[in-house]
């Protein structure tokens, strides 16, 4: 018993403190401490969330807000891969780039959704440009950065079989950048949801951003409560299975027996 | 006229961030028998590998000619093949597939590719390691995917470059009679660079020492021991006598080595 309770010890750590959250959460508003106004309550959430899962109102949610950041994340993908693989082969490239890269890092990409809304109008077009905007950085930092630090040794050792830059580049480079480029797409699969509810929150009229809008704006804190949690869901499945992809790809850095 | 054939090889090396050069190895010249097990000894900085890798055709030259069957060494080609000292093998490529890597990257056609492969996991004695990956592998097991990705390709030349270094001593013994039991049976011609003199003489027709600032050839030995050879020779009076004698070059290399660091 120890010894299991020893080796699960994060996770359990972890459930016994949300265990406790929750139910100091329920216990507050029961006990009249904290008014259901401001807070909501576990089991109201969960009723709720049930009634949107009977009405259909969350797989529609659900559907229009994975539409977006499934686009908008394949798009940063497409254009931060290949600006990646092109910034590897050209210096001048790369630098060409910089600044771009350099601006997009250090300001809040939120802050240019007013542009997007003047050049696409309000709604998906906008959206799937922020979350293309939110992804499009760490796909390409981390590409750039797979592909160029290829290990010289390997190179070398292709290059002794005859081995043509196109060669490098398939057999070694790429393969060998490849836990990397799954980190890359793990920030970026958090990044893009991070834009589509943030722009969702302005300006949509389906999705999870705008529903916990629409439900704030009335004041129906159990409703937007419960879009808020779905958020969080996603992320956390989202993340979860990105996490598993990284450690299959990974396996000959962490593999066991090193 | 042997098979390799090496006159006034001189290789310069550009200083990291400066213009200038200075000088690895020096007016070498060197001629290598077809079917001869060449080793090259020596301490470090004098320059072996980086002779190694210009027949391999990795390095440019700046003076002097390297010819391999008459034809002048330029990039690397078929004809040679390489055996590193680790850390060479694509650690996310199991073992097959990294004795497939040299066939694929010399364009052998599909068919037999698998088939010849596995033929030459098999040789080095890792069958049932073939689907295994390289972190999975001990550094004597690594080292025999390695030598079996560089025979895979069928050179004429097998080059190694301190390809047991890394190596503790009993695992480098056994793969010291290990590549001599594979060498033979078809005597490519193998040149193999180390710094242990027992397994240059052990290993060689014969040994070419060489010495530093900047590289050069201070003396050819020829190894005059029976094949196959054993691990009894290592104790007898003649392994005994050659080893002296290299010894004896080494010391006095590094001794300059010495007064050098003296007078800097």
């Amino acid at each position: 018993m120890t010894r299991l309770y020893l080796r699960h010890q994060t996770a359990l750590s972890a459930l016994a403190s949300f265990a406790v959250i929750i139910l100091v959460w329920q216990l507050a508003v029961d006990l009249g401490y904290v008014k259901a106004f401001f807070v909501s309550t576990p089991t109201r959430i969960a009723a709720e969330f049930m009634r949107q899962l009977q009405t259909g109102e969350l797989a529609a949610n659900v559907s229009v807000s994975l539409f977006e950041f499934v686009v908008g994340l394949a798009l940063a993908v497409a254009a931060g891969g290949a600006l990646g693989v092109l910034a590897s082969w050209s210096r001048t490239f790369e630098h060409v780039l910089e600044p771009f890269i350099w601006f997009k890092y250090s300001s809040p990409t939120i802050a240019f959704y007013p542009i997007f809304v003047a050049w696409l109008g309000l709604g998906e077009p906008t959206i799937i440009a922020i979350a293309f905007l939110f992804a499009v950085t760490p796909i390409y930092a981390n590409t750039l950065s797979g592909i160029k630090h290829a290990d010289p040794d390997l190179v070398r050792a292709a290059q002794s079989f005859g081995a043509r830059r196109r060669d490098v580049f398939l057999k070694i480079a790429l393969p060998g950048s490849a836990p990397l480029l799954i980190a890359g797409l793990r920030l970026a699969v958090g990044r893009a949801l991070t834009g589509v509810v943030a722009a969702e929150l302005f300006g949509a009229t389906a999705g999870l951003g705008f529903s916990i809008a629409y439900y704030g704006q009335k004041l129906r804190t159990t409703e937007m409560m419960t879009s808020l949690v779905v958020v969080i869901l996603l992320g956390v499945v989202l993340t979860q299975l990105l996490a598993s992809l990284e450690a299959r790809v990974d396996f000959w850095r962490t593999g066991p027996g090193r | 006229m042997g098979q390799i054939e090496i006159r006034g090889l001189s290789i310069d090396y550009r200083k990291p961030k400066s213009d200038e050069t200075f000088t690895a190895v020096e007016n070498v010249s060197l001629s290598i028998e077809k079917g001869s097990f060449v080793t090259i000894v020596g301490s470090s900085g004098c320059g072996k590998s980086t002779l190694l890798m210009a027949i391999a055709g990795l390095i440019p030259r700046a003076r002097g000619s390297i010819q391999v069957d008459g034809k002048e060494v330029s990039k690397p080609g078929p004809d040679r093949a390489m055996v590193f000292q680790d850390a060479s093998l694509l650690p996310w490529r199991s073992v097959h597939a990294n004795v497939r890597f040299g066939l694929e990257l010399q364009r052998w056609t599909r068919d037999d590719i698998d088939e010849r492969a596995m033929r030459y996991v098999r040789m080095v004695g890792l069958g049932a390691f073939a689907d295994y990956h390289p972190h999975q592998l001990s550094g004597g097991m690594r080292q025999r995917v390695n030598i079996a990705r560089a025979l895979a390709v069928d050179p004429d030349v097998l080059l190694m470059d301190e390809p047991f270094g890394a190596l503790d001593a009993q695992t480098r013994e056994v793969m010291g009679d290990e590549l001599l039991r594979i060498w033979e049976r078809d005597k490519k011609t193998a040149i193999f660079v180390t710094h242990a003199i027992d397994e240059a003489i052990f290993l060689g027709d014969r040994v070419v020492v060489m010495g530093r600032n900047p590289g050069h050839i201070r003396d050819v030995v020829d190894i005059d021991l029976p094949r196959p050879r054993t691990a009894v020779m290592l104790d007898s009076p003649a392994f005994v006598a050659y080893r002296k004698r290299l010894r004896e070059y080494i010391a006095a290399d590094m001794q300059s080595l010495q007064m050098v660091e003296d007078v800097v």
